[in-house]
């Protein structure tokens, strides 16, 4: 896979991200480049700022200091940013990025085709033919095509998270944030929310994967960032990072999590 | 015992004012219906405005909660008292709302809707945020990160998913506020309270009051009914869901 970004320009920027929960500090000055095309899977312990990191890109947790750009647009400068509240740069962040969830969150009062729909229709404008024939091409894609008119609660695990991965992929994001989409999943379920993972990097999307799986990390990656105590402690191509890390707390994590 | 069934059961006297009793609980009908109904939107624009996000919309938030903490804490019937006998004293005020006689029913009617649909749209507005708190965190993360605004996440998402919890302790409230409307006996509507209590004083006889009660009874009972019912549904419809560990 490495080299499928070889030429793209930058995606993602971020610039001495700092981010604060009361007295805790989550992030403390993370800076990360990812260019168009290019899969990058953060790894760490739980607590090293991971999940905010991604919750920071697309300001459902927006940063106090630092710069984040996005297609080389400051989305941390506008008005209104920090606060939560509708501004350009929100628009135009959410416009193109998409974040996949550890619990899914799918709505649950909607099928399947409905949690596709709503959004295209809402957001984007389209018409209900237009949204559902999209909606129903991108199930189709996930291995869904027989699951359309399901409500949440009658799928499994893997089948709801793949519904909320053609669900983000339904707004037709230029990057897609993976936030441990596999975490809460039986073991015999996560082979197939990779798979459909490592189909969209292949086509070339653009993703950020925060992750424990480090086979995936290791066969889907352009690059590896391991993240710990709130700063990226390490990063490079995944034959490095996993098989030969410079840092003592990557051996440390990487040790741990190959024993277990 | 004879002249306890005489005074409270005596079924031949109610038969006899069977035709003003039912007109007045026609009226407790109707100002029940039209009550409950305007409470039930008023208290989900209440609920609504106090979710509000963001700084600039901290003033709307505060006097909602105000209002909320002011009207749950005034009994009724002090409201009942204040309105019909304070708006009609307005000058300034046209005089089609001083003395409301809309739709053919007497301004003492509209005077009671209106302290009706303040005071309990105060506890629904209460009610309603219950749902919407309930709600997990990640269902509005999940609509805004697809783009949608606030307004749009809250009723394609959040409100959809709310009102379903809360019907059961929405009618509730229902139930509580059509025998409410009983208060509104005080500024003379002729509603089931007041007419029972006008022959009760005419005959000495309390069986009108009791045919009263009955009728209640009779309206009530179902909807407690139903409140279980749909409470029993929403549980199976959990614990259908919970053995699914993988979603939790």
């Amino acid at each position: 896979m490495a080299g499928a970004a070889d030429g793209g320009g930058s995606m993602l920027s971020l610039r001495g991200v700092c981010k604060r929960f009361g007295e805790l500090e989550v992030l403390r000055g993370v800076d990360l480049e990812v260019k168009k095309g290019e899969v990058v899977c953060v790894l760490g312990p739980s607590g090293s700022g991971k999940s905010t990191l991604l919750r920071c890109v697309n300001l459902l947790e927006p940063p106090e200091e630092g710069d984040i750009h996005l297609e080389e647009r400051s989305i941390c400068r506008g008005p209104g940013s920090g606060t939560g509240e509708q501004s350009w740069e929100l628009d135009f962040v959410r416009q193109r990025v998409g974040i996949v969830f550890q619990q899914f969150n799918l709505f649950p009062h909607k099928s399947a085709l409905e949690n596709v729909t709503l959004a295209q229709e809402k957001v984007l404008g389209r018409s209900g033919t237009e949204a559902r024939s999209k909606g129903s091409e991108l199930l189709e894609r996930v291995g869904l095509g027989d699951k359309l008119n399901e409500y949440p609660e009658r799928l499994s695990g893997g089948q709801q998270q793949r519904v909320a991965i053609a669900r983000a992929l339904a707004m037709d994001p230029h990057v897609l944030l993976f936030d441990e989409v596999t975490s809460a999943l039986d073991p015999e379920l996560v082979k197939e929310v990779l798979d459909v993972m490592r189909e969209l990097a292949e086509e070339g999307m653009t993703m950020i994967v925060v992750t424990h799986e480090l086979g995936f990390a290791r066969e889907v990656a352009d690059r590896v960032v391991f993240m710990d105590g709130g700063v990226i402690v390490e990063e490079g191509p995944p034959a490095e990072v996993l098989e030969n890390p410079r840092e003592e707390r990557t051996k440390q994590f990487l040790g741990l999590v190959l024993d277990r | 015992m004879e002249e306890f069934l005489k005074q409270f059961f005596d079924v031949g006297f109610m038969v006899d004012h069977f035709d003003e009793v039912l007109d007045g609980f026609w009226i407790t009908i109707q100002l029940s219906v039209i009550s409950g109904v305007l409470a039930l939107i008023w208290g989900l624009i209440l609920a609504t405005l106090r979710q509000l996000p963001g700084k600039a919309l901290m003033p709307v938030r505060f006097f909602t909660i105000a209002y909320i903490d002011v009207f749950r804490g005034v009994p009724l019937l002090l409201l009942i008292l204040i309105i019909a006998g304070g708006i009609p004293a307005l000058e300034f005020l046209p005089e089609s709302l001083r003395l409301p006689e809309w739709f053919g029913k007497p301004d003492n009617f509209w005077f009671g809707v209106l302290a009706i649909t303040i005071t309990y749209g105060a506890y629904m507005a209460e009610v309603y945020r219950s749902g919407i708190e309930s709600v997990p965190g990640g269902q509005m993360e999940a609509a805004r990160s697809l783009g949608m605004s606030h307004g749009q996440a809250m009723r394609s998402v959040i409100l959809p998913q709310a009102v379903r919890k809360v019907i059961a302790p929405l009618l509730n409230d229902f139930i509580a506020l059509t025998k409410d409307t009983t208060l509104v006996s005080v500024i003379a509507l002729n509603e089931v309270v007041l007419v029972g209590s006008d022959i009760q004083s005419e005959t000495f006889n309390s069986s009108a009051l009791t045919l009263g009660a009955l009728l209640f009874l009779a309206l009530t009972l179902p909807l407690a009914r139903l409140v279980d019912k749909l409470i029993s549904r929403e549980q199976s419809r959990f614990t259908r869901g919970a053995p699914r560990v993988e979603a939790l």
